[in-house]
C-alpha cells in the first residue's frame, strides 16, 4: 500500500467501514511508515476532540421531563379510549364465555404438555446469551485503544493499582499466549464500561484480550442468572468485520476480540482464554468442569455447554 | 352506562360478532400490556435522547426547536414503536424517525436544503496533514464553519458512530453519496484546521506542503 491510499482509507478504517485485508494491510503500512502512523494518530485524536465537543450537548432536564409527561399523557388518552370500547364490549362476555375457557383450558393443556420441551430447547441460550451492547463495546474497545499500541516497545505490565482481579493478568496469559507478541496490559474504558485490556499481534493480526465485570447490562435478559455459570462455554460473534469469542465466570466476562476470520479466532480465544479464565474462576470462586458444546443460531452464533442434568 | 351504547350494539349482524369478538382480545391484551410496553420503551429509548439532541441541534440549529423535534421524535417512534423488531438497531430507528420529522416540518415550513456547494471541495488539490494538537473549540468552530449537508453526515459517523450504511438509510440519500459527503467534508475540516493551527503558530508535521 501507498501513502496516498493509506490516506483515502484511513477515515474509513477509524469508521470500522474497511475489510478485514483492507484492514491488515492498513495496519501493517502503519508499522512501517512512521509518517503515515503519525497521521493516523492525529486523526484518531481529531475524531476523538469532535466527539467530546459534541459531546456537551444535552437534552435538558426539563425537556427530559417535559418529553415524559408527553408520553404519559399519551398512554393514559390511548388506555380510556381502550376502557370505553372495553365497556361495551363485555355485554359480550356471558355469550363468548364458554368458548373462551375451552380455548383457553387446550392452550393450558398444550403449553404445559411442551413445556419440558420448550425449556430444554431455550434456556442455556437465554440465561448466559451475552448482551449485543457489552459485544459491541468489546469490538469498538479493541477498535479504538489496540491499535495506539502497535509501535509499543517497553515491556507491558498491569499496572498494580488496578482492580486485584487483573493484577498480574499479563503473566497468567502468558501460557496461552505462545506465538503471540505482548504490546500493552492496562485498564481502559473508551466508550464507558471499563475492561482489562492484553494488546497481541501475530503475523500482522491485531488481537485484545479482554476482561470485564459480568454485570446485569453483560447479558441478554439483563438479570444474572442463578443457574451454574461453569456452563457456559464459548459464545462467539462477528461485528463489524472482527471476531470475538467470549466465556463468563461468576462475576467476569472474558473476551478474545481480532481481526483473524471466524475459525482461527475461535481457536486463538481457546488457547489464549484458558488460563486466564481458569484463573479468573478460581478467584471468583468457582472450579472449572469440562463440557460439552452445542450449537444455537439467532443471529450471532453461540456456542455453549448444554445442561448436565438434561442429558443425563 | 355509557349513552352511545346503543348505538354501537344496535345492527348486530353474526358477521359483526365475530370482528367484535376479535377486537375484544386484542384490547384486552394491549389495555393490559400499554403500561408495561411504556415502561420498556423508556427503558430501551430514552437512552438515547441526548445523541438525538446533538443531531437535532446540527438538524434546527436552535435548541428550543431542537428539543422539539427530539420530543416529536418520540412520540412518532412510540405510536408506531409496535412495528420495531427488537434485535435490530433501535438507535438508527430513532433517527430515521427523526430525519422523517424533520424533513416533514421543512416542507411544511417550506423551507429547504441549500443545495451543496459542489465545487468547494473538489477544489481541494491536496489532502492536508491533521495538526497533531487541536482543541475542542476549534474542531467545533471548524464543524459549524461546514455545510450542513457535509456537517450531519459526520457528526453521525465520527461522534454518533453510525455506519455509512445507516446513514444513508437515516438520511434517505444513496451511500455513494453517504461517502462523497464524508470524504469531502473531512477535507475540508482538515484544510480548516491546518489553516487554523498555522495562524496561531502550531507546529504542522508536514510544512513542506505549505506551498500548495
Ligand atoms: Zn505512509
Ligand atoms: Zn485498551
Amino acid at each position: 500500500m501507498e501513502c496516498r491510499n493509506f490516506k483515502e482509507l484511513l477515515d474509513s478504517y477509524l469508521c470500522q467501514e474497511l475489510a478485514v485485508e483492507t484492514n491488515h494491510q492498513l495496519l501493517n503500512h502503519a508499522e512501517h511508515c512512521p509518517p503515515c502512523r503519525a497521521e493516523m494518530a492525529s486523526r484518531r485524536n481529531m475524531r476523538e476532540a469532535l466527539r467530546r465537543a459534541c459531546s456537551q450537548d444535552r437534552l435538558s432536564e426539563e425537556a427530559c421531563d417535559r418529553l415524559r409527561a408527553r408520553l404519559r399523557a399519551e398512554v393514559s388518552a390511548s388506555e380510556s379510549l381502550i376502557g370505553r370500547r372495553q365497556r361495551w364490549t363485555s355485554l359480550f362476555d356471558l355469550r363468548f364465555a364458554i368458548p373462551i375457557t375451552v380455548t383457553a383450558a387446550v392452550l393450558i393443556v398444550a403449553a404445559v404438555v411442551m413445556l419440558p420441551f420448550l425449556k430444554s430447547q431455550t434456556t442455556p441460550a437465554q440465561l448466559f446469551e451475552l448482551s449485543e451492547a457489552l459485544l459491541s463495546e468489546a469490538a469498538s474497545d479493541h477498535h479504538k485503544c489496540a491499535p495506539k499500541f502497535i509501535q509499543a516497545t517497553r515491556a507491558a505490565v498491569m499496572p498494580s493499582t488496578v482492580e486485584p482481579t487483573y493484577v498480574g493478568l499479563e503473566k497468567v496469559a502468558a501460557s496461552g499466549a505462545e506465538g503471540l507478541r505482548l504490546h500493552a496490559a492496562h485498564v481502559c474504558a473508551p466508550d464507558g464500561r471499563r475492561f482489562a485490556h492484553l494488546v497481541y499481534t501475530r503475523d500482522g493480526a491485531l488481537i485484545s484480550l479482554l476482561v470485564t465485570e459480568r454485570d446485569k447490562r453483560a447479558l441478554k435478559i439483563g438479570n444474572l442468572p442463578s443457574a451454574d455459570v461453569s456452563l457456559a462455554g464459548l459464545q462467539e460473534a462477528n461485528l463489524k468485520n472482527l471476531s470475538l469469542g467470549a466465556f463468563q465466570t461468576p462475576k467476569h466476562v472474558i473476551l478474545v476480540v481480532s481481526d483473524l476470520p471466524t475459525a482461527e479466532n475461535h481457536k486463538l480465544a481457546q488457547t489464549l482464554a484458558s488460563p486466564v479464565v481458569e484463573h479468573i474462576r478460581k478467584l471468583d470462586g468457582q472450579s472449572v468442569a469440562a463440557l460439552p458444546q452445542y450449537r444455537f443460531d439467532d443471529g450471532l452464533t453461540v456456542l455453549i455447554a448444554s445442561l448436565r442434568k438434561g442429558e443425563r | 352506562m355509557n349513552a352511545d351504547q346503543p348505538t354501537l350494539v344496535g345492527g348486530d349482524s353474526e358477521r359483526q360478532t365475530k370482528t367484535k369478538k376479535k377486537i375484544k382480545i386484542l384490547i384486552g391484551n394491549s389495555a393490559q400490556n400499554t403500561q408495561q410496553k411504556l415502561q420498556t420503551f423508556e427503558a430501551q429509548a430514552l437512552g438515547f435522547a441526548d445523541q438525538l439532541f446533538r443531531v437535532a441541534l446540527r438538524l434546527c440549529r436552535d435548541r428550543a426547536k431542537a428539543e422539539d423535534l427530539v420530543q416529536e421524535t418520540y412520540l412518532q417512534s412510540w405510536r408506531s414503536f409496535h412495528r420495531f423488531e427488537l434485535g435490530t438497531n433501535l438507535r438508527a430507528w430513532l433517527y430515521k424517525i427523526m430525519f422523517n420529522v424533520h424533513y416533514s416540518n421543512q416542507r411544511k415550513d417550506r423551507l429547504h436544503l441549500v443545495p451543496v456547494e459542489e465545487t468547494i471541495a473538489e477544489t481541494l488539490a491536496y489532502d492536508p496533514p491533521t495538526p497533531q494538537r487541536l482543541t475542542e473549540a476549534e474542531v467545533l468552530a471548524a464543524l459549524e464553519r461546514l455545510p450542513r449537508d457535509f456537517q450531519i453526515p459526520i457528526v453521525l459517523s465520527d461522534v454518533e458512530e453510525l455506519s455509512y450504511r445507516e446513514i444513508a438509510d437515516v438520511m434517505e440519500i444513496p451511500i455513494g453519496t453517504v461517502m462523497s459527503r464524508l470524504h469531502r467534508g473531512r477535507k475540508i475540516l482538515r484544510t480548516e484546521l491546518v489553516n487554523y493551527a498555522r495562524e496561531s503558530g502550531y507546529k504542522v508535521s508536514n510544512m513542506a506542503k505549505r506551498g500548495e
